[in-house]
């Protein structure tokens, strides 16, 4: 057999195998339609926000809702990449592998095994993925009823407390440095003014890690002094931050330390800090 | 024609290897479901295929000189001639590999992997080089019978569009870019440097003197107009004849051997009969002008230089050691004793004898042999037992129609001569 028939013969096989495939594919195609999705689940937007990380992570693709829990650490890119779509109206992400470069048909066909339900509005209605995006931003700013965004001066209560100069509810985070060194960091919540969801991010002095340590260091009672100054504060006006310049009002003496070991004026400044930078995200 | 790798095959392999050793951390190795290695076989496939297409197209320059460290033009175009067949099967094996990985998702993906909406265009490109591919490469199979000489090398200029879109495709979508951009340059550059630059850059001659040999065959005397061609003994040139009155092939290049000395302030060139381009050139019109591009090819580059040489020439095949025995008359010094058998129908087609046996007179360490086969029948073991009883021991070169060539081959082997001393360059198919 020479070369040329090799070549010819590969080429037909190849043409063939190529019919094979279509017409197979022509004869047995089920069509996705309307009834299929009806047999599904509904799933709403507040339902998908919940499942939104790598320990159940659900996304909203073309409609469809998919569990996809089982199959992040089996994802080519970056578990973050992934991740960062959990809980949310995701065809973005999908269509956009790369920019512009959409998922494979491969991809399409393996994600229809994670299919768990249809995502629906508070109605009950399907969602487009357009509309549940708009629907999720508009959450975003405090506005999930698909409201007007733009509220009357005389009821936008966060116009009112930023005139008064009143901290905005939401998220913060604030850090005391010194000497070049961050020794507080710190993030909270306000709600209704009050704190809330109070937590250090970072807590050191000199080389101590407070966070890191066990409770048979020599210094971690005054670790726990510092979560107790967290917990009184929690579901406190903003104002309470100043009992802190005498920190012993809101901390035990634990094992002898006193007020003297325990820096209320970097708390005090890494919450101010804080309210300095302004709402970091909106809750 | 064996004995390899040489170094431009080692070069060749290098780039060819490129792109997949670039990308092979990204793919891993085969391994796992059958889709996850079908995908593997898809992607290693396609990226050697599209690198061999590339590589195909670069080899395909013909820059005097750079077929030498391949062997010669004539073993460099049967490489271009296996990578382009061997680029043509891994593409179709390339597209049926993903095709086929996704079917274990669903048949509707395996369709849709390989013919997605119109949206896909870089998916769409591979398919355009394929279908390119096709059309060029269906003539140079004879898919579809032997087609006319020129219409496949105008067919084969397809090829152009086949690497730009192959490029396309695998630049779109592959991960790392730079491989590609570097093969594709290589490729596409000798396909431009062939069809834009080499054209302007042959040397004129004028047709001196048509001498005629024997019924059917005649030598060219050409006469450089400029500096002319500097060439080897036994290699061989592309002629295009500008003679207006020509009755086929003005102006297309065809191959021919050149059988003056290097010596020579002429280039002699032997043409026989066997085609419309070399019936026509017959009868080429003295004083018109002849393109020549060249030279090519390295016929009698030694292997074994402390051995002595046995030249078996047949039919026209004795041009390029009438080229060698010329040389030798011209004080070239060569290493060792020289015998030249002359397979021959008879005395009136051993076109070229009488001057060989001259030189064979005057040379020492230069024999001549002629054998005729209306007389002897085929050229057997013991006529060369008789004539050159160490045979064995010699480096052989061989030139002839490709019967004689197969035969002599054949005979050679079975006396315990081993392929690598056995030279031979057949550029039937240029």
């Amino acid at each position: 057999m020479n070369i040329n028939k090799i070549a010819y013969s590969t080429f037909i096989a190849f043409v063939a195998s190529l019919a094979t495939l279509v017409s197979i594919q022509a004869l047995s195609s089920s069509d996705r339609d309307a009834a299929d999705d009806d047999a599904l689940d509904s799933v709403t937007l507040d339902e998908l926000a919940e499942h939104d990380g790598a320990e159940s992570c659900w996304k909203a693709i073309h409609g469809r809702v998919y569990d996809i829990t089982d199959y992040v650490p089996d994802h080519p890119t970056d578990e973050e990449v992934i991740l960062e779509w959990c809980g949310r109206e995701s065809t973005e992400g999908w269509d956009n592998k790369r920019p512009g470069v959409p998922h494979s048909a491969r991809a399409e066909a393996m994600l229809e095994e994670y299919l768990i339900g249809r995502l629906v509005d508070d109605d009950g209605e399907p969602l487009e993925p357009e509309a549940a995006a708009r629907a999720e931003e508009g959450d975003e700013a405090g506005d999930a009823d698909g409201e007007p965004a733009r509220l009357s001066p005389a009821e936008d209560e966060r116009l009112h407390r930023a005139l008064l100069g009143l901290p905005l509810d939401g998220h913060y985070r604030g850090v005391f440095i010194d000497r070049g060194v961050i020794q507080v960091n710190i993030t909270f919540d306000l709600e209704d003014g009050r704190f809330t969801r109070l937590d250090y991010r970072h807590l050191a002095y000199r080389d101590d890690d407070y966070l890191a340590m066990e409770e048979d260091d020599e210094l971690y009672p005054v670790m726990r002094q510092h979560r107790q100054i967290l917990e009184r504060l929690e579901g406190q006006p903003v104002t309470a931050i100043f009992a802190l310049y005498e920190p012993e009002r809101l901390a035990d003496d634990i094992d002898g330390y006193s007020g003297a070991t325990l820096r209320g004026a970097k708390i005090i400044s890494s919450i101010r800090d804080a309210l300095n930078r302004g709402v970091y995200s909106w809750p | 024609m064996r004995r390899w790798p040489r170094p431009g095959d080692i070069a060749l392999i290098a780039a060819l290897l490129l792109p997949l050793a670039v990308a092979l951390p990204r793919l891993g190795g085969p391994g796992g479901p059958p889709e996850m290695w079908l995908t593997w076989v898809g992607k290693v496939s396609g990226i050697l295929g599209l690198a061999m297409m590339l590589l195909a197209g670069a080899v395909s320059c013909r820059v005097p000189g750079f077929d030498r460290p391949f062997g010669g033009l004539a073993r460099l175009w049967h490489l271009h001639h296996w990578l382009g067949f061997a680029a043509f099967i891994l593409v179709m094996l390339h597209a049926l590999a993903l095709g086929l990985a996704a079917v274990p998702a669903s048949l509707d993906a395996a369709v849709a992997t390989l013919f997605p909406p119109l949206s896909h265009g870089a998916l769409w490109l591979g398919w355009l080089a394929w279908a390119a591919m096709v059309i060029f490469l269906a003539p140079t199979f004879d898919f579809f019978g032997k087609p006319h000489y020129q219409r496949w090398k105008r067919l084969h200029l397809v090829s152009a569009a086949a690497l730009l879109l192959g490029l396309g495709h695998a630049l779109l979508l592959a991960g790392e870019a730079w491989p590609w951009w570097l093969l594709g340059i290589a490729g596409l550059g000798a396909i431009a440097w062939r069809k834009g630059v080499a054209p302007s850059r042959r040397h004129p001659y004028r047709v001196e003197e048509v001498v005629p040999l024997a019924r059917g065959v005649v030598e060219l005397v050409l006469r450089p107009e400029g500096s002319g061609i500097r060439h080897e003994a036994g290699q061989f040139v592309y002629l295009s004849p500008l003679d207006e009155r020509l009755a086929a092939g003005r102006g297309e290049e065809h191959p021919y051997t050149i059988a003056s000395s290097p010596a020579d302030a002429h280039l002699r060139i032997g043409i026989k009969d066997l085609g419309d381009a070399s019936h026509a050139l017959q009868t080429v019109t003295p004083e018109t002008r002849v393109l020549v591009e060249g030279p090519y090819g390295k016929f009698f580059g030694r292997r074994f230089p402390e051995r002595d040489m046995l030249w078996l020439g047949g039919g026209i095949g004795i041009t390029p050691f009438v080229g060698g025995a010329r040389d030798l008359a011209s004080g070239a010094a060569r290493e060792g004793h020289v015998q030249l058998i002359y397979l021959a129908h008879d005395s009136s087609r051993a076109y070229y004898r009488q001057e060989l046996e001259a030189i064979a007179g005057r040379v020492e360490g230069f024999t001549f042999t002629r054998h005729y086969s209306r007389e002897r029948g085929r050229l057997d073991e013991a006529f060369l037992r008789e004539h050159c009883p160490d045979f064995t021991e010699r480096e052989i070169y061989l030139c002839g129609p490709s019967a004689m060539n197969a035969h002599l081959q054949r005979l050679l082997a079975e006396q315990g001569v081993p392929a690598s001393r056995i030279h031979s360059e057949v550029f039937d198919f240029l």
